[in-house]
């Protein structure tokens, strides 16, 4: 029910044991070679090579093939090579699982389709995000797993608005925000009201009622919903290469007025319209 | 009847499980940590059969205090409930530590009993 990887579907599933999908993965991490190590072992560049690229990686921000093409060590063409040479040869957990005895070949398709079928509900879809923003398709996968999620934890009607650039965080009855770091700088940032937070609740603590909770409970209950989105960002971030790191989620401000973007940033908000209800998004970036 | 110690910094998280592990009949909790640091201090004194651990938390992270956790005592159980369970780095770290399972949130109750229940 959460975004996931083969390996861990698998465990969790109990199909494959945690000891045989760490010998899946040190396997992997022996076939499936690293840029450097690849180009190394097809004699196109020297340990001196490795490093005079490391050591130009230090000051800027490059993967090893485009550094090596930087300074000249090899050519574009070479580096297409070396690329879909470790394309053809990479090793898959599911293969790597059949080799070290975990899962059989006979098993490997059903359990692919059973996989793909679990995360079908977690395909992206489309959600425009300005013209110009850096980092569109990360955006794109906070806002399109917040509806996701109001719709599995919640269980929540509603319609998304176009995004747009905004220079504040308008008020409501409930803000809680999240850092994210690395790959992504960006603050998430959901705008609930007060009977929005009680659906939410309901969803978080599996409870029809939650008349009587506490204020910190139900704030808790947005805080935890926000951090199983983040969670999950970080997740499908990952499968696409990316490193997304997520910090405790925080009450940035419960009920009282609006707050500016902060100068430098770039504000997004995605209104999501619930009847007699306002939740909006906000990812500053 | 197995005991369980719940370390999550979320209350809602802590009471999730607490009612999930409660109606199972065979397990319960006997104490919820906040973050990985007071969960260490419960297990020297308590020694629960089964931790279910968060990964993102403040203070100390799961996957710092499963590092110490694991030195204490090599025979700990620890399950990691978290939303980060999906990243494969995370997953895989958690498993090298000793973790003997990594549920991502969210979850399904029968989900977190058959997982606890397999330990």
């Amino acid at each position: 029910m959460a975004v996931k990887f083969f390996g861990q579907f698998l465990v969790e599933k109990g199909v494959v044991s945690s000891e045989q999908v760490l010998k899946a993965i040190e396997l992997q991490e022996k076939v499936n070679l690293k840029f450097g190590e690849m180009a190394l072992s097809m004699g196109m560049i020297t340990d001196k090579d490795v490093d005079r690229v490391h050591h130009a990686q230090r000051t800027e921000d490059l993967k090893f093939g485009d550094m090596a093409v930087k300074l000249g060590i090899i050519s574009e063409a070479q580096l297409n090579e070396v690329l879909t040479r470790q394309k053809n040869n990479h090793l898959y957990i599911g293969e790597a699982l059949v080799r070290v005895g975990g899962l059989t070949e006979e098993q490997l398709p059903q359990l692919l389709a059973e996989f793909k079928e679990d995360q079908a509900p977690y395909m992206v879809d489309r959600v425009v995000i300005p013209a110009g923003v850096p980092n569109g398709t990360l955006l794109e996968i906070c806002a399109d797993l917040t509806y996701k999620m109001m719709t599995r934890i919640a269980d929540i009607q509603f319609r998304p608005g176009a995004c747009a650039l905004s220079d504040e965080i308008g008020s409501n009855d409930l803000l809680v925000g999240m850092e994210l770091v690395q790959d992504l700088e960006a603050r998430y940032v959901l705008s609930v009201s007060s009977g929005v937070r009680r659906m939410v609740a309901e969803g978080i603590l599996k409870q029809g009622d939650v008349t009587g909770e506490s204020e910190e409970m139900l704030n808790d209950t947005v805080m935890e919903f926000v951090n199983v989105v983040c969670g999950n960002v970080s997740a499908k971030a990952a499968q696409l290469g990316k490193n997304i790191e997520i910090r405790p989620p925080e009450v940035l401000q419960s009920g009282s007025g609006p707050l500016r973007v902060p100068a430098g940033k770039t504000g997004l908000r995605f209104p999501i319209y619930v009847s007699d209800e306002k939740v909006e998004l906000f990812l500053i970036t | 009847m197995k005991r369980v110690l719940v370390v999550d910094d979320s209350l809602s998280v802590a009471r999730q499980l607490e009612n999930i592990i409660k109606a199972s009949g065979d397990f319960e909790v006997i104490g919820h940590a906040k973050n990985g640091a007071e969960a260490i201090k419960i297990h020297q004194g308590e020694h629960p059969d089964v931790i279910c651990m968060d990964m993102n938390m403040p203070v100390m992270d799961g996957l710092t205090a499963l590092r110490t956790l694991v030195a204490l005592d090599k025979n700990v159980k620890v399950v990691m409930v978290s939303s980060l369970g999906g990243v494969g780095d995370k997953f895989t770290e958690a498993l090298k530590l000793g973790a003997k399972n990594v549920i991502s949130k969210p979850f399904e109750p029968d989900k977190v009993m058959d997982v606890l229940r397999k330990l």
